[in-house]
């Protein structure tokens, strides 16, 4: 209801004008504190402090229209005339995200791009390495001549041509990017093209010298691959993920320094085209970031058979590149006792140590902000905190630039949570939603907490923790594929039924995810989802089998039964 | 955990034993029953038993300790889980044969040791610990084993092409070089890299443990001549001819690649060659009368071969462990045709069984589909007797490859116009084929051989069984 008003409001009225009255639009709000608002949403309020009462009490609050705080669209400066509405500094994944919410929501939208227009993702992440790895799987699959033979297939030996395969990803990219590029356009979202540097409060320059002003300003610049010092990228033999995406040579011997999402996905892509691969991962374990019992799995599956060898607990402290008839050198500093351990010489090495944040020359010191290790703080509403730990007003700063989740589809949906705030509604991302995903031979993907996390935060807030698994051996599609290995995990509070995380590693665990993440969102306790259905056979069964795996105590009765009138 | 493995233990009576001794005893679930039963008199004072590391699966050869569940001092009952232990494949719970006392644990929680290695000890009773314990320090030196390190070359073994280095340089391998050298148990010390920079490739690895690793290359595509066979074929072939100038390198197609390797496959077979003239005026004649009827010459001899092999089972009988024949329920004779520079041999199904008409036909078809690429497996790869014909070529004789998979394949020349002489000293002028067989020699002999090609002769020279 509140959207609809706001939309037909600004579409009738062209003029660009600050919109202090914006709140006469509404019925008037109850008088209720913020936080109630905020259940009332339906959403969750900080990513780790789950609300001990159930949000789905506040159900019934629905009938009342929604209460907007005035104080948000006239913060900080006087009243005056705006080029936009709404500015985004960079048009990547989440600037994109927030524009396109921002014209939904019948903001004047105008979207700064310095470099090409799709950012990281489109360019040089996300996208292009699917590309690659849709190569590499096919490829797996040609050449496992006892998969082939489980199902009476034969097919000469596979082979594939580098450039070929390179062309694909660059065309994928181009592609993406000319629909995103299309897709603003058509909304009437306006592209600035030229480097965006703030001024000051609401003005921003781009380009030479164009200024321009927006009653709300979302920073969103992005990241660029971090290279540890030491490390001497020369973008043939030592590379980013930026260069490694072009694909211009695969090397019969790769380095990865880096065991998460990019160095792993590499991994996949090389060894399929017939690289051996040598990880090198700072921490005592490989895949850090993932569930334990997931990453040890997935090492398994993904490493161990694979021509990959390791080296654990040590830093890649110098490397240089290949040069005067010499192959690349790594240095490996052990990590814990700092002394030089072993030297390594390989035909390429890839930096996947991590991204950081680009937010140099963003004029951030004009308006009293400072970085930390880069990163633009923010609080839990994406609102720019400054050097004195005050709110900078009209200020936000989404994705990889403000490091709290770097994730494509993240800043996306900080973006919409930015929008949602800036047109009147308050709105707090549940970060512990967002599901993430790497995109190897088979997939592994993850939403919310991990094991050792929520038994950490069970001790620290007092309840119990529970964990249920199922195996992709025990399902039909699975083993019609051919594709059993794989492990469901469920971890969940016993005694009221809430998810507290998923970790799947198996076929399609990318696309799985979502039915879980989207119950962890909405706040869908597991009694209600033991009676979802899924149709037979598909892999989603093994979610429904994780769902009907999970004990919850009985006696505890779902609040979500019986809606109380409140 | 899924399956629980159960925990060998091994008796070691420590008063009269002496620990070297113990571990040198073999380890083995079946063992332990015996010395179970030996364990009840209470004869038996003293007992320390040292918990070896299981053999969880085929392939494991160490295995990890993900964690003790007991702790040094615990009292353990039979069946309980002790310790889970990280496979190749699995975690596993491990539990113990017996009661007793957990006195030591030799390999600490996160640490690997090779099957049948020590990784803790147990003792029977309080009185036995610290004896248990002074066993554990002693064992606990060798054995345990980590991360493989690379081991140093000794100097005079870096001889290195492409990029000298000051000596004494370590023995660096590929990933994959150094799982194999751990699978296969080589030295890779012992190893000279013949890689870029003087590095181990897996190729080396594979020579220094005596495998010649045949390159798995695919084959049998939609319109691959032969079974699916693995070949020497790939990049094996000699890299050091001299290179003209200009020459183009094309790359086999599925079919050529297929061939290639069914004729390296085919090296390893003892074969033999016998030749034999055949007088074919009465086929002529025949061929002449049926020709109408849609007959074609590829039909006239295979049906004659199909009945001559009727007679001699062992011509379509196969070697395929160099140890049986493997007697063929049915005759089909494959025919090797030329196609599109390729090689593919359809394949006339129970040629024995149908008739001269059926089988005309049923060739017809067969080379269609080979033409439009459409032949299925089973028909060009389920020949039991191969027949090869260049007569229409003009060519008089010539010599057959045997291709894998089948006893003797027959090589047909052209049928000429020969003077010859009979019995009586007649000379007259007779149409004479030569036909040449090439057979497996570990399942077909000379005078068979001989015979059948009797049988065959015999057959073509009074060709009117074939039309019956």
């Amino acid at each position: 209801m509140q959207s609809s008003l706001s939309l037909s409001l600004s579409s009738s009225s062209s003029s660009i004008t600050p919109k202090p009255n914006h709140t006469f639009d509404f019925s008037p709000c109850l008088t209720k504190p913020l936080n109630l608002n905020l259940r009332f949403c339906g959403l969750r309020r900080e990513a780790l402090s789950l609300s001990t009462t159930h949000p789905r009490v506040k159900l019934p609050c629905r009938r009342f229209p929604s209460c907007i705080s005035a104080a948000l669209s006239t913060n900080g400066s006087s009243p005056k005339t705006f080029d936009y509405d709404l500015l985004v500094i960079g048009a990547g994944v989440g600037g994109h995200g927030a524009a396109l919410h921002a014209v939904e929501k019948g903001l004047k939208t105008a979207i700064i791009e310095g470099d090409v227009m799709g950012g990281t993702c489109v360019n040089r992440g996300c996208v292009p390495s699917k590309a690659l790895l849709a190569v590499s799987g096919r490829m797996r699959e040609l050449q496992n001549e006892q998969h082939l033979k489980s199902f009476g297939i034969q097919v000469g030996a596979a082979n594939y041509d580098r450039q070929g395969v390179a062309d694909h990803a660059n065309n994928l990219a181009s592609k993406i990017r000319g629909n995103l590029t299309n897709s603003l356009k058509a909304l009437g979202v306006d592209i600035l093209t030229g480097f965006g540097t703030i001024l000051g409060p609401q003005k921003v320059q781009f380009g030479k010298d164009n200024i321009v002003t927006a009653k709300d300003i979302i920073i969103a610049t992005g990241s660029v691959p971090f290279v540890p010092k030491g490390i001497e990228v020369d973008g043939k033999t030592v590379i980013t993920s930026d260069h490694a995406l072009k694909l211009e040579t695969v090397p019969d011997w790769i380095a990865i320094v880096g065991s998460g999402y990019i160095g792993l996905e590499f991994s996949d892509v090389y060894t399929a085209l017939g690289s051996e691969v040598t990880f090198i991962e700072a921490l005592d374990q490989l895949m850090p970031g993932f569930d334990p019992e997931i990453s040890k799995l997935a090492q398994r599956v993904l490493i161990n058979p694979r021509k990959i060898d390791y080296h654990t607990g040590v830093f890649a402290t110098k490397i240089t590149p290949a040069r005067d008839g010499k192959p690349v050198t790594i240095e490996l500093t052990d990590a814990k006792t700092k002394k030089p351990k072993d030297t390594l010489e390989v035909d390429t090495a890839l930096i996947a140590t991590g991204r950081a944040p680009y937010t140099q020359g963003l004029g951030l010191e004009n308006i009293n902000v400072v970085t930390q290790r880069g990163f633009v703080p923010v609080d839990e509403r994406m609102r720019v905190v400054d050097a004195n730990g005050k709110l900078v007003p009209n200020l936000y700063c989404i994705g990889d630039a403000n490091g709290k989740m770097m994730l494509a589809h993240a800043a996306s949906a900080q973006g919409i949570s930015v929008v949602e705030q800036v047109s009147g509604k308050d709105h707090i991302l549940n970060h512990l939603s967002i599901p993430a995903a790497c995109f190897t031979h088979p997939e592994i993907s993850m939403v919310g907490l991990t094991e050792p996390q929520a038994r950490e935060k069970a001790e620290k807030e007092g309840f119990e923790v529970s964990v249920a698994k199922t195996s992709f051996k025990a399902n039909s599609k699975a083993l019609a594929e051919n594709e059993a290995e794989g492990l469901a995990k469920l971890i969940y509070r016993p005694d009221n039924g809430e998810i507290l995380g998923v970790h799947i590693f198996g076929l399609h665990a990318a696309d799985l995810i979502h039915e879980a993440s989207n119950a962890i969102a909405m706040g869908t306790s597991l009694q209600d989802l033991k009676f979802t259905v899924h149709a037979h056979p598909t892999l989603s069964e093994v979610i429904d089998e994780l769902y009907k795996a999970a004990k919850v105590n009985a006696h505890v009765s779902s609040p979500v039964k019986e809606p109380v009138a409140v | 955990m899924a399956s629980l493995a159960k925990l060998p233990l091994i008796n070691s009576k420590s008063s009269t034993i002496s620990f070297s001794s113990s571990t040198s005893l073999q380890w083995r679930p079946s063992t332990a029953l015996p010395l179970k039963s030996r364990r009840k008199p209470s004869k038996v004072s003293a007992k320390i038993r040292e918990i070896f590391m299981p053999a969880l699966s085929s392939t494991m050869t160490e295995g990890k300790i993900v964690s003790w569940s007991k702790s040094e001092g615990d009292l353990l009952r039979r069946g309980e889980s002790v310790v889970v232990v990280e496979s190749d494949k699995a975690d596993m719970d491990v539990e113990t044969f017996y009661d007793g006392i957990l006195a030591a644990i030799v390999v600490p929680e996160g640490e690997s040791a090779p099957v049948g290695a020590p990784i803790g000890i147990l003792a029977e009773s309080e009185e036995e610990l610290s004896e248990a314990k002074a066993k554990a320090s002693q064992s606990s030196k060798p054995e345990t084993k980590t991360e493989p390190a690379p081991s140093v070359i000794p100097e005079e073994v870096v001889v290195d092409r492409s990029a000298p280095v000051d000596g004494g340089r370590k023995g660096i391998a590929t990933p994959y070089a150094k799982k194999l050298a751990k699978q296969h148990k080589v030295e890779l010390g012992s190893i000279t890299g013949t890689g870029p920079f003087g590095r181990i490739t897996p190729e080396d690895v594979e020579k220094a443990a005596g495998i010649v690793k045949p390159k798995s290359v695919e084959v049998a595509p939609a319109a691959a001549p032969m079974p699916a066979v693995k070949a020497n074929g790939g990049g094996g072939g000699g890299g050091n001819f001299a290179e003209i100038e200009g020459s183009s390198v094309v790359p086999f197609t599925a079919m050529q690649a297929a061939v290639a390797n069914n004729m390296m496959e085919s090296l390893s077979v003892p074969t033999f060659r016998v030749g034999y003239p055949v007088l074919t005026d009465a086929l002529d004649a025949l061929y002449d009368k049926v020709k109408k009827k849609g007959v074609t010459m590829t039909a006239l001899l295979a049906k004659a071969t199909a009945m001559a092999l009727v007679q001699h089972p062992v011509l379509n009988s196969t070697c395929k462990d160099g140890k049986s024949f493997t007697y063929n329920s049915s005759i089909n004779i494959a025919v090797a045709v030329a196609i599109n520079g390729g090689l593919i041999t359809p394949v006339l199904q129970d040629a024995d069984k149908l008739d001269l008409y059926l089988l005309s036909k049923k060739w017809k078809e067969l080379v269609e589909k080979a033409r439009a690429k459409q032949l299925q497996p089973q028909e060009y790869n389920s020949g039991t007797f191969t027949l090869s014909n260049l007569g229409m070529f003009g060519v008089d004789r010539f010599d057959a490859i045997l291709p894998p998979g089948q006893g003797a394949i027959m090589a047909v020349g052209a049928s000429k116009p020969t003077v010859v002489a009979d019995a009586d000293g007649f000379f007259s002028v007779k149409n004479e084929m030569l036909v040449n067989v090439t057979a497996d020699h570990r399942i077909i002999y000379g005078a068979e051989l001989a015979a059948f090609l009797q049988t065959f002769s015999d057959i073509i020279q009074n060709p009117d069984n074939l039309t019956m």
